[in-house]
């Protein structure tokens, strides 16, 4: 019984990562059609933005505020501008493949100019455990758990709650009439990759020090964000946070109690299923879409 | 004429090759409710997407309200008093009722203050929008879609309302109910551009019509003559206006 409360609470904090970068998937799909598969390397670039303000001497705090901004400025603003922007007048698959080759990119960039072994990352979270109802969990998850829950429902009242969040989903939803009603769609869009480069900063942060700083270690969290987003419905926040956390969960206790061999095909189970049974996703809604 | 709020002088334009409007020129009375007529394919639409900037003219200018305002954002025509509602559905189906009326107020910013009381006035006149304020938009019926994208397009007091197509998939009743706000809106001073291939009922409730086609002015004249028209009512009103009948 303590097994499983740690399996599911280390689940749901491997989860809530996987949830906080597959919400910046779907919020880029949704106001722009972008299926950016170098969203893994999203979240592996700033923690080497980070480990380059360290080695230069930087105090740790003011490294990760140097991160984030650097994020919001290359992974935020340069990408939309000058990778998105021109590729999207000419479709989707054009994007799609330009990320792909973007992914490749930043991964080679950081093995050819930085390093290619894996660098030890600080923690924000102390080591240790708390006793939660007799039990003995890692304060690292519950420390991610926290945070990662502050930042979707920051993200959420700020979607529901004010005006700026309203015209960003009017964008999305249907950017021809917003635009017809004075909604400034160019903007809202900027704002969703901004907030996407802060999602996957937050995530950097947050799983670096769990599994170190390495030029390949965003694929696989590329592939479990993208998962997570396809398995909740890749049309809804709600979707990514529901398919994140599910997947996270199922792939603690699929190791512990069915295969850790098999750990890496439990999630590509997981997506056939969905797939073969309901294709826009737990949450999803279908979308109509010629072709 | 001082009484013209919006003049269309010689517009060309279209999409792509395509040329719709070829030399398309009116003007527009205020305080009026003026009906647009005219075949498929006549340009009426087109018209209206180059008045509102949401297509680039290749020749002619828009005036509107005295002033040149060929190739003006919409931002900007919404802040000089232009509103313009599209033929179709244009809500945002996973927003609430009260959120998208909210929206019809981006484009002023926060120059206006009484925001809040404006939308209570506009869910007092519309008591199917209040009832269902908090819901998903996606759950309004066709008449009530119309009635919030009107609410949301009055909520800046527009000098201008142009509507393309009010009474499509409306039942009769609802198209009624529709040309009824209209015609508050001009006892309001409001002019009101409009397409409606539902042309007779149109033009029953306008004081002018302008007949399109092939993208170019063929009448502009009162509502009552151009119904009187026998030639008009064969082209374009179903031939309901031949002497015989």
């Amino acid at each position: 019984m303590a097994n499983l409360l740690n399996l599911l609470i280390s689940g749901l904090a491997t989860g809530a990562i996987y949830a906080l970068v597959a919400i910046g998937f779907t919020l880029l799909w949704q106001t722009s059609q972008t299926i950016n598969f170098a969203q893994g390397e999203f979240v592996m670039m700033p923690a080497f933005f980070i480990l380059a303000a360290l080695h230069a001497g930087v105090p740790f705090w003011l490294s990760i505020i140097f991160g984030v901004l650097i994020s919001l400025l290359l992974l935020g603003l340069v990408f939309k501008k000058a990778l998105v922007d021109p590729m999207l007048k000419h479709g989707v698959l054009p994007i799609a493949i330009a990320t792909m080759a973007l992914s490749i990119g930043m991964k080679e960039s950081v093995k050819e100019f930085f390093t290619a072994e894996a660098e030890p990352f600080p923690s924000l979270i102390p080591a240790g455990n708390v006793n939660i109802f007799g039990v003995e969990v890692s304060l690292q998850s519950i420390g991610v758990l926290v945070l990662a829950i502050v930042a979707v429902t920051a993200l959420n009242l700020l979607l529901n709650r004010t005006s700026v969040g309203h015209q960003m989903q009017a964008a999305a939803q249907n950017p021809t009439v917003a635009r017809i009603i004075g909604v400034p769609v160019e903007r809202m869009i900027l704002y969703t990759f901004l907030i996407n480069a802060g999602l996957v900063a937050l995530a950097s942060v947050l799983i670096t020090p769990i599994y170190l700083a390495k030029f390949s270690s965003g694929e696989v969290l590329g592939l479990a964000a993208f998962i997570a987003a396809i398995v909740g419905g890749f049309n809804q926040v709600r979707g990514a946070i529901v398919g994140g956390l599910l997947l996270g969960v199922i792939d603690n206790l699929g190791a512990a109690y069915i295969s850790t061999q098999y750990r890496g095909a439990i999630p590509l189970f997981l997506l056939i299923v969905v797939i073969l049974f309901r294709p826009q996703g737990l949450l999803g809604r279908a979308e109509e879409r010629t072709v | 004429m001082s009484d013209t709020i919006l003049e269309i002088e010689n517009a060309v334009g279209g999409y792509g090759k395509m040329t719709i409007l070829n030399g398309t020129s009116f003007a527009v009375r205020q305080g009026a409710i003026t009906t647009v007529i005219g075949p498929n394919g006549a340009g009426k639409s087109t018209v209206f997407k180059a008045i509102f900037g949401l297509l680039k003219l290749r020749e002619g200018r828009i005036l509107f309200a005295g002033r040149d305002v060929t190739g003006w954002s919409q931002r900007q025509l919404i802040e000089a008093g232009m509103c313009y509602v599209p033929q179709g559905r244009n809500i945002f189906p996973e927003l609430s009722v009260r959120h998208n009326i909210e929206l019809g107020a981006v484009a002023a910013g926060r120059s206006i203050t009484d925001m809040p009381a404006r939308i209570e006035r506009a869910l007092d006149r519309f008591p199917a929008l209040r009832a269902k304020a908090t819901r998903q938009a996606s759950t309004l019926s066709g008449g009530e879609q119309k009635q919030l994208e009107i609410v949301r397009g009055l909520l800046l007091d527009p000098k201008l309302v142009l509507i393309d197509e009010p009474s499509i998939g409306l039942s009769p009743l609802l198209v009624q109910e529709t040309f009824a706000i209209l015609k508050e809106l001009r006892a309001k001073g409001v002019t009101v551009l409009m397409i409606e291939q539902n042309a007779r009922s149109a033009l029953e409730i306008s004081d002018y019509g302008i007949v399109l086609e092939l993208g170019q002015t063929r009448m502009v004249d009162t509502a009552a003559r151009i119904l009187a028209d026998p030639r008009i009512g064969q082209l374009f009103l179903g031939g309901a206006l031949e002497p015989a009948s």
